[in-house]
C-alpha cells in the first residue's frame, strides 16, 4: 500500500515581494524568500503579527500584486494568470462591499463575474446564502448590516462559484465571539467538503481549534511551520483528567508513580475556556441575521 | 487536466456585468441627480431669455445656451464620475474584491467605461431630449406669430439636434477615457479631477496652438506641435452647432468623421489606461 501524498493546492517557491517608498528606489522587503505549499483539502493558517506579510503573500496568491522573485502557483497554475482564480474564492479583510447593493444582489452579482449562469444562478446564489445563514436579510441593503453579516454575505460571494480554495484574510477581524464561533462552524463544514482553506487570523484559540496546519511569517519570512497538533501538543507529557482526590489519595498516586519511575509535576483544576464559557451563555442570533 | 487548458478568454458578458455596476452606482449617487437637475433647470430656463428677432435669434440663443449648458454639466459630470467611480472601487477595496475573481483587468477598466459611458449617455439623452422640446415648443409659438418668417416652414433641423447631443456624448466618452487613464495611474481622487479638467482645456484650446505654430519656420518646432495635436484630441471638432439648429443643416460626412475620430482616441486612450492599469498594485 502507498501513501497518497495530497496534491498542493498552493505552491510558493522562493517568493520574494519588495515595495518602492520613494522614487530613489529605497525599497521595503514584505516578503523574504518565502516557500510553502498548502496541502489540499486541509485548513491552512497563516500567522503573522501585523507587517509580517500576510496580506502581501494572500495578494500574490490572487493575482493582486506580481512577485519580486520566486513563484507561485495556485492548483499548478502560475498565479499571475486569470484562470489561476477559477477555482478560488477570497474574502478580504474587513470587507466593504457595494452599499447600495441588496444581499442577494451582490451575491448574483459576483456569480454572474464568476460565469454562474442561467437557471443555476438564482440556484446557487439562494443555496450560499442560506448556507451563511442569512436568507432571512437577503433582501435588505448591504449598507445596513452588521460587521457579522458583512464577512457572512462576503463568505457566501467568495463560495458562490463552488470553488476548491477559499482564502479568507481576517474574517473574523471585528466580529463579537459568537459570530466568530459561527464563522468557525462554517470553515470546518467547509473543511467536510472537501474544500481546502487558506485563513489569517490574530485569535490563535480559533486558528488552534480549526487548522490542520499552521505557518508563521515574521519580518515577511518564514519561522515555523508544521501540523498543529504536533506544534503545539507536548509529546514527553501526558494529563489525566479524573474526579477529585483526597489529600492521601494523592500521596499514594505519588508514590505509586515514583516507585515506577514517574513524577506527578502538576495538579490543577481543570477550566473551562473563556469563549467557550461565553458562547454557553449567549443566545445566538436566529438564522437569518438580525432583522 | 493540463493546467493550460483553463484559460480564461476574453468577455464581453464580464465588461457588461461590471458596467451594468458601474451605471447602477452612478445613478444612485447624489452628484450624479444634483448635475442633471441642475443642467435642465439651467436649459429651462434659456426660455425666459428672450431676444425678438423674427424667431431667428432667439431659437439660435436657446440652442447655444442649451448646448452650452449640456457641454459645461457634462464634462463636470464626466469628470466626477470617472474619477469617483474608479477610486470608490479602490479605496473602498471592493476592487480586490472583484479582481480576485477571474475576470481581466481589460474587461474591468473598459466596464467602467462602459458604465461611465452610459451615465453621460443618459444625461446627454435627456438634455438633447429637453432642448429639442424646448425648441419646439418656441417655434411652433414663434410660426403663430410671425408666420411670414417660417414661410418655408420650420427652420430647426431636429434630427441634427439628436446628432449634435450624440457628438457631445462622444466627446464626453473620449473625456472619460482621458480621466480613466489618469486615474489608472494617480493615487487621489483629487488629483485626477485637476489633471482631468487640464486636459479638457487643453483639449478645447489645442487647435489655436497648432494654428498659431503653423505658420512657425522652425521644422522641429512645427513637427512638435503637430505631434502634441495628435496626442491631445481637438475637442472643438464635436463643436458643430454653427451647422445645425438654425443653420444650413449638418453634413454627414462631417459628423460621421467626427464619430470615427472619437472611436480611435476612446480606442487607444483606453488601451493605454488598461496598459497602466495592468501593472498597477492593488
Amino acid at each position: 500500500m502507498t501513501n497518497a501524498v495530497p496534491s498542493a493546492a498552493i505552491e510558493i517557491r522562493d517568493l520574494t515581494k519588495d515595495f518602492s517608498l520613494n522614487l530613489r528606489g529605497i525599497k521595503l522587503r514584505a516578503v523574504e524568500n518565502l516557500t510553502l505549499t498548502v496541502p489540499e483539502g486541509q485548513v491552512f493558517g497563516l500567522l503573522g503579527p501585523n507587517g509580517s506579510g500576510k496580506s502581501t503573500t494572500i495578494k500574490i496568491i490572487l493575482g493582486l500584486l506580481d512577485p519580486t522573485a520566486g513563484e507561485c502557483k495556485v492548483f499548478g497554475v502560475p498565479s499571475r494568470r486569470v484562470d489561476s482564480r477559477l477555482n478560488v474564492g477570497y474574502l478580504p479583510e474587513a470587507p466593504y462591499f457595494y452599499r447600495y447593493l441588496s444581499g442577494m444582489e451582490l451575491v448574483k452579482f459576483y456569480a454572474r463575474i464568476c460565469g454562474v449562469t442561467g437557471k443555476r444562478l438564482d440556484a446557487r446564489v439562494a443555496e450560499v446564502i442560506d448556507w451563511v445563514g442569512l436568507s432571512g436579510a437577503a433582501k435588505r441593503r448591504v449598507g445596513t448590516y452588521s460587521k457579522g453579516m458583512l464577512q457572512r454575505i462576503g463568505l457566501a460571494q467568495a463560495l458562490v462559484h463552488d470553488p476548491r480554495l477559499i482564502i479568507l484574510d481576517e474574517p473574523t477581524a471585528g466580529v463579537d465571539p459568537v459570530g466568530a464561533a459561527e464563522i468557525s462552524e462554517l470553515i470546518l463544514k467547509l473543511k467536510t467538503q472537501g474544500k481546502t482553506v487558506l485563513i489569517t487570523s490574530h485569535l490563535l484559540a480559533q486558528i488552534e481549534d480549526i487548522c490542520d496546519r499552521v505557518a508563521i511569517l515574521d519580518r515577511g519570512r518564514l519561522i515555523l511551520e508544521g501540523n498543529v497538533t504536533e506544534l503545539v501538543g507536548q509529546r514527553d507529557r501526558q494529563a489525566l483528567i479524573v474526579d477529585p482526590l483526597p489529600l492521601e489519595q494523592l500521596e499514594e498516586l505519588k508514590e505509586w508513580l515514583a516507585t515506577r519511575g514517574h513524577t506527578l509535576n502538576a495538579v490543577e483544576q481543570p477550566r473551562a475556556r473563556l469563549d467557550q464559557l461565553f458562547l454557553s451563555k449567549v443566545s445566538r442570533s436566529p438564522k437569518g441575521g438580525k432583522e | 487536466m493540463s493546467p493550460m487548458a483553463n484559460t480564461v478568454p476574453f468577455s464581453l458578458n464580464r465588461l457588461v456585468i461590471v458596467a451594468g455596476n458601474t451605471f447602477l452606482e452612478a445613478v444612485r449617487q447624489k452628484l450624479f441627480n444634483f448635475l442633471l437637475l441642475l443642467a435642465i433647470a439651467l436649459v429651462a430656463s434659456a426660455q425666459f431669455f428672450r431676444e425678438f428677432n423674427f424667431g431667428s435669434s432667439e431659437l439660435k440663443f436657446i440652442s447655444d445656451f442649451g448646448f452650452g449648458a449640456m457641454v459645461f454639466f457634462g464634462s463636470t459630470l464626466t469628470i466626477a464620475a470617472t474619477a469617483q467611480l474608479f477610486f470608490s472601487e479602490i479605496e473602498n477595496r471592493t476592487a480586490l474584491t472583484i479582481l480576485a475573481k477571474p475576470i481581466w483587468r481589460t474587461e474591468f477598466i473598459f466596464g467602467k467605461f462602459l458604465g461611465v459611458f452610459a451615465v453621460v449617455g443618459v444625461f446627454c439623452a435627456l438634455m438633447t431630449l429637453l432642448l429639442a422640446g424646448l425648441l419646439y415648443h418656441r417655434e411652433s409659438g414663434l410660426m403663430t406669430m410671425h408666420p411670414e418668417a417660417f414661410e418655408h416652414g420650420r427652420i430647426i433641423h431636429y434630427a441634427d439636434l439628436v446628432v449634435m447631443g450624440m457628438l457631445q456624448w462622444l466627446k464626453f466618452g473620449v473625456l472619460a477615457a482621458i480621466t480613466l487613464l489618469i486615474a489608472s495611474f494617480s493615487n487621489t481622487n483629487l488629483y485626477t479631477v485637476v489633471m482631468s479638467f487640464f486636459m479638457l482645456v487643453i483639449c478645447h484650446l489645442q487647435y489655436l496652438a497648432r494654428d498659431a505654430y503653423a505658420q512657425v519656420a522652425s521644422v522641429p518646432l512645427r513637427l512638435l506641435v503637430q505631434v502634441l495635436g495628435y496626442v491631445f484630441p481637438n475637442f472643438q471638432v464635436f463643436n458643430l452647432a454653427d451647422q445645425i439648429g438654425v443653420g444650413s443643416g449638418l453634413d454627414a460626412s462631417v459628423a460621421l468623421h467626427v464619430v470615427v475620430y472619437a472611436l480611435i482616441y476612446i480606442g487607444v486612450i483606453g488601451g493605454l489606461a488598461v496598459y497602466s492599469f495592468s501593472s498597477r498594485e492593488i
